[in-house]
């Protein structure tokens, strides 16, 4: 039952994936990107790690996606014209090379990973449920906890430096309400 | 834990991996090459809570966060960027923004 519930997951996961990646419409593709992200939250609490699965719904599905499908409407994109040639041959040889990652990273995976498992470190045993994680937080993890809201803030800072409206000169153009 | 979950979640999410690659190197549009760099940022998300969960550590679900953290950061910079390129540009393709091509 279990393992029945496991593939199919792991073949919607998949099928999304196939989805963001051969679907053109970019709205239908962050959807795809959507389904993959739940999927993954699934699997997430079939390891028994509710917090991930819970910010991968909220952060994830919820505030990124939502940020990119407000761009994507903002920018209200269409496809007109054929990529152009030398397009084709890029395409062709980042395939291969994409392949030729795919075949040696499942090799390493087959070969040493399952052994270091196996054999390699001892296995502990911690919780970790929402408190502990929550607890060591704010104990043994503060400090690079309290850096991640400095990277949001200059992130927060860049993205309105960057997108807001200028004229020739440099500068702002502010938006007539009357 | 199961065998069966620790290395079907290795190989889903060298899956997802490869095809967020093809995806960054087939893509046109700007932001469906963003959308591919965030399924790869999923799959590393997966690989590293599957195997704290194989060791049974909780640190995987904290460097997750970590993850997610600087995701959401970078969404919103390339997005910004986006929305200045198309200003300037009038669309979003990636074969043309080369000023700063070598």
């Amino acid at each position: 039952m279990f393992d029945l519930f496991y593939y199919l997951i792991f073949a919607l996961t998949v099928l999304g994936a196939g989805l963001v990646l051969f679907t053109r419409d970019t709205v239908k593709s962050a959807m795809a990107l959507i389904l993959v992200m739940v999927c993954l939250a699934v699997n997430f609490l079939m390891m028994q790690n509710e917090f991930v699965a819970l910010i991968q719904i909220i952060i994830y599905a919820g505030a990124i996606m939502v940020v990119f499908l407000f761009v994507v409407m903002l920018l209200n994109l269409r496809e007109r014209e054929q990529a152009p040639w030398y397009l084709r041959d890029a395409r062709f040889w980042g395939g291969a090379l994409a392949l030729a990652f795919f075949l040696l990273a499942a090799f390493g995976v087959k070969t040493f990973a399952a052994a270091q498992i196996a054999g390699g470190h001892p296995i502990v045993h911690e919780p970790s449920d929402v408190t502990s994680i929550a607890t060591s937080l704010v104990t043994f993890w503060v400090l690079p906890f309290l850096l991640t809201s400095v990277i949001l803030l200059v992130a927060v800072i860049g993205a309105v430096a960057m997108a807001r409206r200028q004229d020739e000169d440099g500068n702002e153009i502010t938006i007539d309400t009357e | 834990m199961s065998p069966l979950l620790f290395e079907g979640n290795l190989l889903l999410s060298l899956l997802l991996f490869t095809m967020g690659i093809l995806g960054v190197v087939w893509k046109r549009n700007a932001i469906a090459v963003f959308l591919s760099v965030e399924l790869m940022l999923n799959a590393a998300n997966l690989a590293i809570v599957s195997f704290a969960h194989a060791h049974g550590l909780m640190s995987g679900g904290i460097l997750a966060l970590f993850i997610m953290t600087v995701a959401a950061a970078e969404a919103g910079v390339g997005l910004a960027i986006f929305i200045a390129l198309f200003r300037a540009k009038q669309n979003i393709h990636v074969d043309e923004v080369d000023l700063m091509r070598g």
